[in-house]
């Protein structure tokens, strides 16, 4: 069999159950999927990462749903919309931000054309102006894998009107083997719009997951992200944002860590586009065992974005010899009255202040433990959702007793 | 209680101790005076267990047990007490976190449960008062932004908070004003007792006159070349280390 083969034999199934006119595009979409196949590491920005060794694997798409027990990852207080390997599940209490269908893309390439070809819709949260998500909404992702490896690939809008605001937490989370999956989400935020989005990925070691978030800002739009990732065999994470109208203003924060034997790309793009934009971008990882990460952040400031305002921190420790860091800051300016920093950095646990800690009689794990989460905090104190947060700091280990913050 | 005998240590290739002999008993304070380089740092780290200073010969017992063989948290839990020339900055760690960390560490050792939160908070803020550091101070960072007479101060109450067995006062009083000298002093005077000893490195007889000690001794190259009362870091002040290295 050629490359490529098992997913001709995938789609030509898929296709056949849909009408012609559903058929057509995707079609379209199929066949510059197998044009460009997998993304290679000779194109720029797969430098690092190369999915190549997917195009002659085999998946077989989901198409059962599941109404398992879900694992305990409910957050309290949220209104929830899960998916089991991408399909809707009865626990869901907000399926109203659900749709059955989705817009697809241009004709696309790779991973996109891919997830264009057999995308299924997903979350759909629309926002009139001025309206406000009462609770936050959590959209969980489960990847579930026993025998056979399967794929979904899922498109997802997110459309704020002219004052509204939402809290929106892309969960993903993975047990068992070997997986695919894709996820695409639009997000639109209408002027004065305010969006708080989290996204935490804890894949199983066998799950590859590549998502690409793309958000437009209008005037005075805000959007303030952070995303974590725990873990993951392969996982890919674009963040595209465009600052397209005046006085917008963007905040992400990113922390990799914890994860032990995986492979972590976080690509994130922010386009200044209008005058009066702000834009602060701040990353942080602990790479640990066999895992290797990639973060590059680039700023772009187009021609007449002036007073720009943007700042970029990417900074690294690397905690294991076997363990490896591509990190890559990059500022692209166009306009002459600017503001812009950008620094990266990569370096080792700070091997003085573990022998002080120990010097006070804490033993060498404690005070290894305790030095990492003083390196996350930055991104942890960033998590505004309290439960979310007792989540993540659960996941990454941290001695309970050390995580609470004492006043004297 | 710590029994020092023919001790030599290097870092990384020079050998800095060459067999150094120090006997302390309970209760005692001895002041460490010296030249620069003459092995001062040296020996409070060796006696703490800091990595990078490797002991090649010689024996430290601590109440009769080999201190050497000890993992330097080991040797905190059992009561040793190293107050740094350069206290470290650690962003992230509060100050909270770390006393309370050390404290329940150190009665993990002994086979206690934790303290209570409140028990803990009381006994902190108690302390606290003693080296006039504001509450406020101790959510932030480990000595985060702290001037140098803040970080002393801070070496104080994390001793008055751990209440060691053995003190040991690396150079404490370097930089401190005269102020912050009588706080540091008022705080190691506290602590004096006839169940803890006292080792004070210093340069310098300022700190002797508000923490009197036992008994005085020079080091230089590497070992202990004189001993004496008080009266010797006296004679020290006016002559210099000069004629003792001479000798």
């Amino acid at each position: 069999m050629s490359a490529l083969a098992t997913y001709s034999a995938q789609f030509e199934r898929y296709a056949n159950a849909l009408t012609a006119a559903e058929r057509a595009p995707r079609s379209v979409q199929f066949s510059r999927f197998l044009d460009s196949g997998f993304p290679h590491k000779d194109l720029e920005d797969w430098r690092y990462s190369d999915l190549t060794a997917l195009n002659e694997r085999s998946f077989e798409p989901d198409v059962s749903a599941s109404d398992d027990a879900l694992p305990d990852l409910l957050l309290d207080g949220a209104d929830t919309l899960v998916y089991v390997n991408g399909q809707v599940h009865p626990a869901s209490t907000a399926a109203r931000w659900h749709s059955d269908t989705c817009a697809l893309p241009p004709p696309a390439v790779g991973i996109d054309a891919l997830n264009a070809a057999f995308a299924a819709g997903g979350l759909r949260l629309r926002l009139d102006r001025g309206t406000r998500l009462e609770r936050p909404l959590q959209v969980l992702f489960c990847s579930r894998s026993d025998g056979q490896p399967t794929m979904s690939h899922q498109r997802h809008l997110i459309e704020l009107g002219d004052d509204a605001e939402a809290i929106v937490l892309l969960d993903f989370s993975g047990t068992g083997g070997e997986r695919l999956s894709t996820h695409f989400f639009d997000i639109h935020l209408g002027r004065n719009a305010k969006l708080q989005l989290y996204r935490i990925q804890n894949e199983a070691a066998g799950g590859t997951l590549v998502t690409r978030i793309d958000a437009r800002l209008s005037r005075d739009a805000r959007l303030e992200g952070v995303t974590v990732d725990l873990g993951g065999g392969f996982v890919r994470h674009d963040l595209d944002l465009a600052l397209a109208e005046s006085g917008a203003e963007t905040t992400i924060a990113g922390l990799y860590a914890h994860a032990r034997q995986s492979h972590i790309d976080n690509h994130v793009r922010i386009v200044h586009a209008a005058p009066h934009g702000t834009s602060r971008m701040n990353y942080r990882g602990l790479v640990d065992e066999k895992t290797k990460a990639v973060f590059n952040g680039k700023v772009v400031v187009q021609p007449g974005a002036q007073k720009t305002d943007s700042e970029q921190r990417i900074a690294n420790v690397l905690l294991s010899r076997k363990a490896e860091v591509n990190a890559k800051p990059d500022l692209e300016i166009y306009a002459d009255d600017v503001k812009c920093a950008h620094g990266a950095t990569v370096g080792q646990l700070d091997a003085v202040a573990l022998s002080y800690l120990r010097s006070r009689g804490i033993d060498h794990d404690t005070a290894r433990a305790m030095l990492l989460r003083a390196f996350a905090l930055q991104i942890l104190d960033r998590i505004e959702w309290p439960a979310l947060r007792a989540r993540v700091e659960t996941a990454l280990h941290l001695p309970a007793e050390l995580t609470l913050d004492i006043d004297a | 209680m710590l029994e020092i005998t023919n001790l030599h240590a290097r870092v990384e290739e020079k050998e800095i101790l060459k067999g150094l002999n120090l006997s302390i008993k309970p209760g005692e304070v001895h002041a460490i005076m010296g030249p620069n380089g003459a092995g001062k740092s040296t020996l409070s780290n060796v006696i703490a267990g800091r990595e990078g200073y490797e002991v090649t010969d010689g024996s430290i017992l601590f109440e009769g047990q080999d201190l050497l063989a000890l993992d330097p948290e080991v040797r905190a839990c059992a009561g040793i007490f190293l107050g740094f020339q350069y206290p470290v900055e650690i962003p992230g760690v509060s100050n909270m976190t770390l006393l309370k960390a050390a404290v329940n560490a150190r009665r993990k050792h002994n086979g206690e449960s934790e303290i209570a939160p409140n028990d803990f908070l009381t006994w902190v803020r108690e302390q606290a008062k003693k080296v006039k550091i504001d509450p406020k101070m101790l959510s932030r960072g480990v000595n985060e932004g702290f001037s140098g007479g803040e970080k002393k101060r801070n070496e104080i109450l994390q001793m008055l908070v751990l209440q060691p067995t053995v003190m040991i006062l690396d150079e404490t009083d370097s930089g401190l004003d005269i102020d912050a000298l009588k706080i540091v002093s008022d705080g190691i005077n506290a602590l004096r007792g006839p169940a803890r000893s006292t080792v004070l490195v210093t340069h310098y007889q300022r700190l002797l006159d508000y923490v009197q000690p036992d008994f005085v001794h020079v080091l230089a190259r590497g070992r202990i070349v004189r001993s004496g009362g008080p009266e010797l870091a006296k004679e020290l002040e006016e002559k210099g280390y000069g004629w003792l290295e001479a000798a």
